[in-house]
């Protein structure tokens, strides 16, 4: 059985749908890339997915359960965490703190036991702090946790939101344009970063990316958004040879 | 010294419970949400313990500090009771919304306890009993209570609740998609900012021996977002600096006679042009910390 599966979800904008009868299903472990044009939807998707747009029609299940009207919060519960297009970092708390917060929904600690620092809530407290400071190794921001997180540069900030949600200790991580604004280098260093934190955290991915030999690279799967709907949906090959994906990238010749 | 606290005894305790009622609106300002019912809440505990110690408990001689206690602790209870059944559909108002739907909850309270006989009419109730001989002796009661919030205020910041708070403020969508449920937590800060006011509502009524519904006012409501914003909205330290520096301001200019007010008013903008941060800026000492160091030639 599928992780996740979209069946036939649509989102209006008025008279723009943004998301067109979309259906498919993400299969645990697995790395689903979500190419398109600009506009094609996909961030509209991912919103869809994570409860931040309520869908006009269709509907969401994960592990089997329905969560198609559930409101953010309880899906980023549920396991499925992810990162922003334009990034949405607490900007100006520090790196570290903004690991903290996303220890939320694991800890418990309620307003008296935090004020008095009663001792459940400092161990929780110890333990977060620990987790907190390990995340920020992992993806080598040990050195700038107190910095401002606004203050830090492009790719430091989209390494710092992938710790935040792997803070959630999530199933299902959505990186929504993880490499926007890296060089060439950078890029290689991601995708190496991607599939090694898939593993170490057993992860699923879901990425949206325009860099195609990135996206080639690295998806097992991929499914092309076009104007909303999705016209096709494969392994890289499959998708890079699809003529109608050819032709909403670069036209028909006529 | 015994002059000194004999002439400015009332304006000290006054000092106190205002800086208490700045904190009471930056609660929920920590959260990220501008409400302006502090003063509500602060008419409904002091109605709370004028209507308690006029009418219920019948004393005389000095008022028993027991019977006080439990005044403030109901009229904390009642102004939480009412903020979270206010709160639920306010908040989900933003920015200045919730500002403008806060101000007109103020009102209603207002015009309500103008014209109920138990709150007395337009007189308001008189004659509330004192349990202490002079105002100053309200300081036992108003300066643990001040040192308390700020220890609850200043742990706050650096708990769970506190940091789900400041991610609100932050952020709401992110702070959402980061598992954090923004209305319990909004309506929560906005609870405990109402309890607070609602605890030095009672206290006032007492402390002033009069209350009535000139005591919740917009007027009071702006006055006390002065307190924040001049003190500084970012840290507990702000809101408290604010109220004493902005209650004790007028009897400092007071051998300026009527110019004081014109002063005065000069002052709070020229702080609101050069210290938009507020008077208490977390960033002024985080700064100096990490300056990097000029060095000599």
């Amino acid at each position: 059985m599928s992780l996740l599966e979209v069946s036939h979800m649509s989102r209006r904008f008025g008279g723009l749908v943004a998301v067109n009868d979309v259906s498919l299903s993400v299969q645990e472990g697995e790395i689903f890339g979500l190419i398109g044009p600009n506009g094609a939807g996909k961030t509209t998707l991912f919103n869809l997915i994570t409860g931040l747009t309520s869908p006009s029609s269709g509907n969401l299940h994960y592990q089997g359960q329905d969560i198609t009207r559930l409101p953010p919060f309880r899906i980023a519960a549920l396991g499925l965490a992810r990162t922003f297009q334009n990034i949405r970092l607490f900007g100006n708390l520090s790196a570290l703190e903004n690991i903290r917060i996303a220890h939320h929904i694991h800890t418990k600690t309620g307003v008296w036991a935090g004020v008095l620092g009663l001792p459940a809530a400092r161990a929780e407290q110890v333990g977060v702090e620990r987790q907190a400071w390990a995340l920020l190794e992992r993806v080598g921001l040990q050195g700038r946790a107190f910095e401002r997180a606004k203050n830090l540069s492009y790719g430091d900030q989209r390494r710092l939101e992938i710790a935040r949600a792997l803070a959630l200790r999530p199933k299902v991580l959505l990186l929504d344009e993880p490499a926007a604004g890296m060089n060439s280098a950078e890029k290689a260093t991601l995708s190496g970063f991607i599939r090694q934190v898939r593993g170490e955290f057993g992860l699923t991915i879901i990425l949206i990316e325009h860099h195609v030999p990135l996206v080639m690279g690295l998806c097992d799967r991929i499914a092309v958004l076009n104007f909303g709907q999705m016209i096709a949906l494969g392994s890289p090959q499959k998708v890079a040879n699809d003529p109608a994906v050819i032709e909403a990238y670069l036209g028909v010749e006529t | 010294m015994e002059a000194f606290f004999q002439t400015y005894g009332f304006l000290l305790v006054y000092m106190c419970l205002q800086a208490l009622l700045g904190l009471s609106t930056y609660l929920p300002l920590m959260a990220g949400q501008l409400s302006l019912a502090s003063s509500g809440f602060y008419a409904i505990g002091g109605y709370v313990a004028a209507i308690l110690s006029t009418q219920v408990f019948h004393t005389s001689g000095a008022y028993p500090i027991g019977y006080l206690l439990l005044e403030t602790l109901l009229a904390g209870l009642l102004s939480g009771v009412v903020a979270v059944v206010v709160g639920i559909p306010a908040l989900r108002l933003r920015g200045i919304y919730l500002a403008l739907a806060t101000i007109a909850m103020v009102e209603i309270l207002r015009v309500v306890s103008l014209n109920l006989s138990i709150t007395g009419g337009a007189v308001g109730i008189f004659g509330i009993a004192q349990p202490f001989s002079s105002p100053l002796g309200y300081m036992w009661l108003v300066g643990p209570l001040l040192l308390l919030v700020m220890f609850f205020a200043y742990r706050l910041e650096g708990s769970r609740i506190g940091r789900a708070f400041i991610a609100l403020r932050e952020d709401e969508l992110a702070a959402d998609a980061m598992g954090i449920n923004p209305t319990y937590h909004k309506v929560l800060a906005f609870a405990l900012g109402a309890m607070l006011a609602g605890v030095v509502g009672a206290i006032s009524a007492h402390f002033l021996n009069t209350w009535n519904a000139r005591q919740g006012t917009f007027d009071v409501s702006i006055a006390v977002l002065a307190y924040v914003l001049i003190g500084g909205s970012r840290s507990f330290a702000g809101p408290v600096l604010g109220g004493m520096v902005l209650t004790a301001l007028p009897e400092v200019l007071r051998p300026l006679k009527d110019l004081r007010f014109i002063v005065d008013g000069l002052l709070l903008m020229l702080a609101a042009i050069y210290l938009p941060q507020g008077l208490a800026n977390p960033n002024w000492l985080a700064r100096r910390k990490t300056a990097p160091v000029r060095e000599k030639t």
